[in-house]
């Protein structure tokens, strides 16, 4: 299995432990990544909000253009650098008029796109081109007992509704969370907002969605949240003492990337885990399998 | 906020200003919108905005333009998209939202602390081709100014240094993008690209 990757601004910095077990879990499962040279950023969610639409996308597709020679489909971990890469990839296919504007646009810089390539997130590679089959095939330490509430946030679901899941209630994490050998919990906000980028201008907004999100696992007795996005996990990590300060919540809840919770099944090496770089410590609702400091 | 005690005055639709919001990239989608109510229910960050998605889209219709540049409607939008996927209508809300926040910050309606976080964001893109955390923060506080970093600083310094601790902050920006020339070329030449389709 070959892939263009696209790691996006977030997993060079603040999403480290994303990257570092995702290319670990990756390599594991017999996936070949090939970054996509000199990627630029696909503009999150704030671009659009400044320049429009249309010059955020044709931002985006140099990505597109650039991954295009390698001739794989493009896998994307954040949601948001998947849904602007996916809604101009999925614009370059259906919709001529956008099509011939951005040719142009590219064209300019002596650049082409023939929009040849899927774009794909990362649990739909992991569920179906993978398979639930393999994943549970490579699981050398089960996480048995383990009470998971698996958060798979705004975008991801939404961006193609019923494309590979559905956009309220997803179903395909928990399939992952349970092919580890995990229980997924009921979690009915999985797929609400975390708070995204008011974390900067308006924290407490951040904070009211994360205290909802993470009592809700609590009232399902789970031991920790996984997380598809990193702007999620950051927010509900690194913003867990706020939202304790401010909502007077006594216990912490870990919060871990799924290709985390997949390294330690996998039994791979602790640097895959990469542990260290959860703020809060996950280390006691895994202690029973092993996993230390 | 609009109540029941109507003033017996008329109303006062600016046709002017409805046609330019028409105009703009995802505009002519507000003439969709049957005020069901929908995205007012869906919406993630209801609570925090003064006109429902669906009252703005009232509003714009009647050419309120004072009410719309009062408003904090836009700028609460998360892109949480649970709008756009409910709205028996098919309008992309929030694409919609995108082209306000264009729209207010264009018309030079910047006080808002999100818009000074949306212009910080810009701008290091813009700059390097990719975003970085220490960058932005830096942009930001320049345009929120002295009271505001008082204000944040002690939560902003123990979250910075939490973060730091646990090797999830670097201090370093990463490279620029090689092609940064290309990035910002095809954003102008995009951005032309629109505004002679507007002009036509
Ligand atoms: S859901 Fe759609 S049709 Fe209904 S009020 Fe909102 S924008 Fe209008
Ligand atoms: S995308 Fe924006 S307007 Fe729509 S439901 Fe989410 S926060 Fe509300």
């Amino acid at each position: 299995m070959k892939y263009s990757f696209y790691p996006g601004c977030s997993m060079e910095a603040t999403a480290v432990p994303y990257l570092k077990s995702f290319e670990a879990v990756a390599h594991a499962l017999g996936i070949e990544l090939k970054e996509i040279p000199d990627w630029n950023c696909c503009g999150a969610t704030v671009a659009s909000g400044v320049i429009g639409d249309y010059p955020a996308q044709v931002m985006t597709s140099r990505n597109l253009a650039l991954a295009e020679p390698h001739g794989a489909d493009i896998v994307v971990p954040c949601s948001s650098c998947y849904m602007n890469l996916a809604i101009t990839n999925r614009k370059f296919k259906e919709d001529g008029h956008f099509r011939q504007m951005a040719d142009e646009a590219l064209a300019s810089v002596g650049m082409k796109y023939g929009g040849s390539l899927n774009v794909r997130q990362i649990i739909d590679v992991m569920v179906n081109d993978v398979g639930l089959d393999t994943i549970k095939s490579k699981v050398k330490k089960p996480l048995t007992g383990l009470r998971v509430a698996g958060y798979v946030g705004c975008q991801t679901p939404r961006v193609f509704p019923w494309e590979f899941d559905d956009p309220e209630q997803p179903v395909f994490f928990d399939k992952i969370i349970e092919a580890l050998g995990a229980t997924p919990v009921k979690f009915p906000v999985k797929a609400r907002c975390c708070g995204s980028s008011h974390s900067v201008a308006q924290p407490e907004i951040t904070a009211d969605s994360c205290y909802n999100i993470i009592t809700s696992a609590q009232d399902d007795q789970a031991h920790l949240i996984a997380a598809v996005c990193p702007m999620c996990q950051l927010n509900l990590d690194a913003y867990q003492d706020l939202v304790k300060e401010r909502h007077k919540l006594k216990t912490s809840m870990p919060v871990l990337f799924f290709t985390q919770l997949m390294a330690i099944a996998m039994d791979l090496p602790p640097d895959a885990w990469a542990l260290k770089h959860n703020i809060v410590s996950p280390f006691t609702a895994l202690a029973k399998f092993g996993v230390g400091k | 906020m609009t109540g029941f005690n109507v003033s017996s005055g008329p109303l006062k639709y600016d046709t002017e200003f409805a046609r330019e919001i028409y105009s703009l990239e995802n505009g002519h989608h507000i003439k969709k919108c049957m005020q069901c109510g929908m995205c007012e229910v869906s919406c993630a960050t209801r609570k925090e905005m003064d006109y429902s998605p669906r009252k703005m889209f009232l509003l714009l219709r009647t050419g309120q333009r004072e009410e719309f540049f009062k408003s904090n409607t836009m700028w609460m939008c998360s892109t949480c998209l649970m709008c756009k996927v409910r709205c028996p209508r098919g309008v992309p809300i929030v694409d919609v939202m995108h082209d306000l926040k264009c729209y207010a910050i264009s018309k030079g309606y910047t006080e808002r602390a999100q818009a000074a976080f949306y212009q910080s964001f810009w701008k290091e893109i813009w700059s390097r081709g990719k975003q970085f955390e220490g960058g932005l923060m830096a942009r930001y506080y320049l345009k929120r100014g002295w009271k505001d970093i008082r204000k944040d600083a002690f939560r902003m310094k123990d979250m910075g240094l939490t973060m730091l601790k646990h090797g999830r902050m670097p201090l370093m920006p990463p490279k620029s993008v090689k092609g940064l020339k290309d990035v910002q070329k095809l954003v102008e030449v995009a951005k032309a690209q629109l505004q002679k389709g507007a002009d036509r």
